[in-house]
């Protein structure tokens, strides 16, 4: 009962500040709207014994990824510039249609759906979502997944300080 | 039913990536576009992680804290980009970054 | 006997020609003529040998088939690469490598100033491989090789001047009537391969009585004919043998006069059985060569270029030998062929002195009186008249005589020619003394020869003189009512053949004396006895004249009627199908590609939130398509 619970007002708020997030035209608020589905979705993660997922959802998502928009927000200028009209503007019913029907698709495969145990009561889970869970599947089963995203990282870092680099010599610095 | 069975979570899955492919479609600021792929991505996570406590795995976990991982990365990049090119003096208006043309 | 000995034969000229044709620069001059004259001399060395040895043998075994490869096996259909070795090819053998020896020596000295002395040699000597094959081929698929390779050597040889537009128009109009003959002839092998299965001369034969209905028989001697009739220069398809005169005069006598135009000749004796089963052919053969000496006797009247002259004279006999072996006297026929190799080699290659000596100067109009520098050029070509209009004793007097004795006892029709041949005799005779008289008596054109006439040195000689022997005394071989050495000879090949009986020779030998003696008569009269009667006969008949002059029209009719349809197909295609259609087809192709890749070019607009919508739209689509396979 309590789970059920949660779970609405989570998914509430992570679809209506979902709404929010592709909405809004101030950039600030928007991000900020991001935020808020973020959290939701970490308590979407906390309800599915996910608990050390959930914390590097906060911790990475909202407090890096999200903080990494606001810097570059800040420094571009939160509003967009006015601009040409928006030429596809017409097209616009297109794009409804077309994620209508995407979406639409995917409620009729679910409903047509014989995986097992879709439409039942949670079964209970052994310990599957604590640090050291995960820890033990990374090492054990996925250490060249783990590598591979370090490398990416990697490639991120770099490639950032590079962008980085251009622009400050474009500005006219060393 | 006390429990929330696994069918919802999918349900707020496919929605919430609807939102995020709306947002990606109506969107001209770059940076919005950004933010509505990471809407996408959450709700990809939201399946991985509801199918790995379906299966009574830790498989779908990983694949999610991979996905973020590889979310920051591209975030980062894309951001550098963006302010490349708004150092062109290029309008924020992703129509204008259209030299693929043809 | 020894087969190979033919092959050698076979093989030597080809090698000649091949060596000199591949000299990376011009040869020295005497190689070339020991690669020219060497090959094809030592295969009349080798001919005579292999003939010594055919006299040891029985009748029965001198023929031979030497096969040395199975070439084509498709089906039921073996062709092999091999070679008849009988009396009637060893014949050809002797007179082309004999003849051709004589006048390969006189091109040595002949074409001397011309810079192109070693290709002479080289497509002569090709000339000659393909004309040895021609003869020697032991199917008919060989016969045809030959026969095509012969046209293409005629080709080289009449354009040989290729810098002179009227030889290359010449050697084209040659080669296209020509190819005429080898499509008709092709399609008549075709006929024997569906109805007889094989092309092999023995197997053919001796099938044929059995395995080729009447239809079928008449069909393939009728089309094996009209090739022949191209080869020799018949009517209607003799148009190219005048203009051929273009060709150096070597090139003249050899393959315009003594070998290659008597290919249709040996097509008809070689193929003999076939035409015994089809009487309307043979007889068509006969007719056509009776037109053909008559027609051609009159127009070569009045022929002022001496090759001219020469030229229609050989239509006319060998109109004289595919009339013979239209009634069947193939003995007789390859009797005249022979002779005539002689007499009219020697006829041209004693004009060919006097033109030399002119410095190529070739109308009778400014000709007259050589017969004081050229004492040696009017012996000889008085000895090839005499023979040539069959003055008794010469050789052609036997060989004519003979053919028109036979057309005599060959039936009505035999007789009907006769008639023609006899007085086509008269013509002749008339019109070789006209060539003669004016050529070599009387007196010099006004103001005399600008160019002293030079003589001529002993390669350009000898093989005139020699001729000028076979001319007077190579037609004792064969005596009407003595004995018959050359149908004796190749009996084995044509089977027994009647010899013409008492009256028919006794009524031939009057006739021919008689109309001889008539037409040299008036020649004399007209060139000889009075200086300026020629001049004062010549307005007369103007409007004959022209008519035989023009050649009855043959040139115009065929010009107007295929050759300018032709052109302008040609000029049509050229331009407007092509530029219209074919590359418009080609441009609409491209313009429809271009269109397209236009079109969907229109899908890359540069635009991020389109290509996000296509690829979402995409797998919307895939997904319903798939869902719509599962639930089938």
């Amino acid at each position: 009962m309590a789970e059920q619970v949660v779970f609405v007002i989570a998914a509430a708020g992570a679809l209506i500040s979902g709404v929010l997030v592709v909405t809004l035209e101030n950039a600030f608020r928007a991000t900020v709207a991001l935020i808020v589905t973020l959290v939701s979705v970490a308590v979407i993660f906390l309800l599915l014994a996910a608990p050390f997922v959930a914390v590097i959802q906060i911790i990475v998502y909202a407090g890096a990824i999200v903080v990494l928009f606001l810097f570059v927000i800040a420094y571009l200028g939160e509003r967009s510039p006015p601009g040409m009209e928006d030429r596809l503007a017409p097209y616009q019913p297109f794009a409804w249609i077309v994620v209508i029907a995407l979406v639409g698709q995917a409620g009729i495969m679910l409903a047509n759906s014989d995986l097992p145990g879709l439409r039942d009561e949670p079964q209970a889970t052994g310990d599957i979502g604590s640090p050291e869970a995960v820890g033990r599947a990374f090492i054990d089963d996925y250490i060249v997944p783990f590598e591979a995203t370090s490398a990416i990282l990697l490639v991120a870092a770099i490639a950032a300080v590079l962008l980085a680099k251009r622009a400050i010599k474009f500005e006219g610095g060393r | 039913m006390s429990g929330v069975p696994l069918i919802w979570y999918l349900l707020l899955s496919f929605g919430l990536f609807g939102l995020g492919l709306l947002g990606v479609m109506r969107r001209r600021n770059p940076l919005l576009m950004l933010l509505a792929v990471e809407l996408m991505l959450n709700s990809a996570n939201i399946a991985l992680v509801g199918f790995a406590r379906h299966w009574d795995n830790t498989d779908g976990q990983i694949f999610a804290l991979v996905v973020m991982a590889v979310a920051a990365a591209e975030v980062v990049i894309g951001l550098g980009l963006v302010v490349a090119v708004f150092r062109q003096r290029l309008a924020l208006n992703v129509d204008e970054m259209s030299s693929l043309k043809g | 006997m020894e087969p190979a000995l033919a092959w050698i034969v076979l093989g030597l000229p080809l090698l000649g020609a091949a060596t000199l044709a591949a000299w990376p620069t011009e040869p020295p001059r005497s190689m070339t003529r020991v690669l020219g004259v060497g090959p094809i001399a030592l295969g009349f060395l080798l001919s005579a040998w292999l003939y010594v040895q055919m006299l040891g043998e029985s009748s029965d075994d001198r023929l031979v088939v030497s096969r040395v490869w199975e070439w084509i096996e498709i089906g039921d259909l073996t062709i092999d690469v091999a070679l008849q070795i009988d009396p009637l090819s060893v014949m050809m053998m002797l007179i082309i490598t004999g003849v051709g020896s004589l006048i390969f020596l006189y091109s040595t000295e002949y074409m001397e100033h011309d810079r192109d002395y070693r290709r002479f040699f080289a497509e002569m000597g090709f000339f000659v491989f393909s004309m040895l094959l021609l003869v020697l081929a032991a199917n008919f698929l060989f016969l045809i090789v030959g026969w095509a390779l012969v046209g293409l050597a005629s080709y080289l040889l009449i354009g040989f001047y290729y810098e002179k537009p009227p030889a290359v128009a010449a050697a084209k109009k040659a080669f296209i009537i020509n190819v005429i003959g080898d499509i008709a002839m092709v399609i008549g092998a075709f006929i024997l391969i569906v109805e007889l299965g094989t092309l092999d001369y023995a197997l053919v034969f001796e099938a044929a009585p059995d395995g080729l209905s009447r239809g079928a028989v008449e069909a393939v001697t009728i089309l094996l004919f009209v090739g022949a009739a191209a080869k020799s220069a018949q009517v209607p398809l003799h148009t190219w043998l005048p203009d051929a005169m273009e060709g150096p005069t070597p090139v003249s006598a050899l393959i315009h006069a003594a070998t290659m135009v008597t290919a249709g000749v040996y097509l008809v004796v070689r193929t003999h059985e076939l035409y015994e089963l089809a009487p309307f052919a043979s007889d068509l053969v006969a007719i056509t060569g009776a037109v053909t000496l008559f027609l051609a006797a009159t127009i070569a009247m009045v022929q002022v270029d001496v090759k001219r002259v020469l030229a229609w004279s050989t239509v006319s006999q060998i109109g004289y030998m595919i009339m013979a072996a239209g009634l069947g006297a193939y003995g007789a026929a390859m009797f005249h062929l022979m002779t005539h190799a002689f007499f009219k080699a020697l006829l041209f290659l004693s004009i060919g002195i006097v033109i030399h000596g002119l410095a190529g100067e070739q109308s009778l109009d400014r000709m007259g009186g050589l017969g004081r520098h050229l004492k040696l050029a009017y012996v000889a070509t008085a000895i090839g008249v005499l023979a040539i209009s069959g003055v008794p004793g010469t050789s052609g007097f036997f060989s004519k005589d003979e053919i028109l004795a036979s057309a005599w006892d060959a039936g009505d029709l035999g007789r009907a020619l006769w008639v023609v041949g006899a007085l086509a005799a008269g013509i002749t005779a008339f019109y070789m003394f006209r060539l003669l008289l004016r050529t070599f008596y009387g007196p010099e054109p006004g103001g005399g020869y600008g160019v002293h006439p030079h003589r001529s040195r002993w390669p350009m000689t000898v093989p005139v003189a020699v001729l000028a022997v076979l001319s007077l005394f190579g037609g004792w071989i064969q005596v009407p009512s003595g004995w018959s050495w050359i149908t004796d000879w190749l009996e084995p090949v044509i089977g027994p053949e009647s010899i013409p009986g008492q009256q028919a020779e006794g009524v031939t030998l009057v006739a021919s004396i008689a109309v001889v003696a008539i037409g040299a008569g008036v020649a004399w009269w007209i060139f000889a006895a009075d200086p300026g009667r020629r001049s004062r006969l010549a307005g007369r008949f103007a409007a004959t004249r022209r008519l035989l002059e023009d050649g009855y029209r043959f040139d115009p009719v065929y010009q107007q009627a295929l050759v300018q349809p032709s052109r302008d197909l040609g000029d049509y295609l050229y331009g407007r199908f092509e530029p219209d259609f074919i590359q418009g087809m080609l441009k609409g192709a491209v313009s429809l590609v271009r269109g397209g890749a236009i079109a969907l070019r229109a899908a890359q607009d540069g635009l991020v939130r389109t290509y996000a919508f296509v690829m979402v739209a995409g797998v919307v689509s895939l997904g319903a398509l798939l869902a719509w396979v599962v639930t089938r």
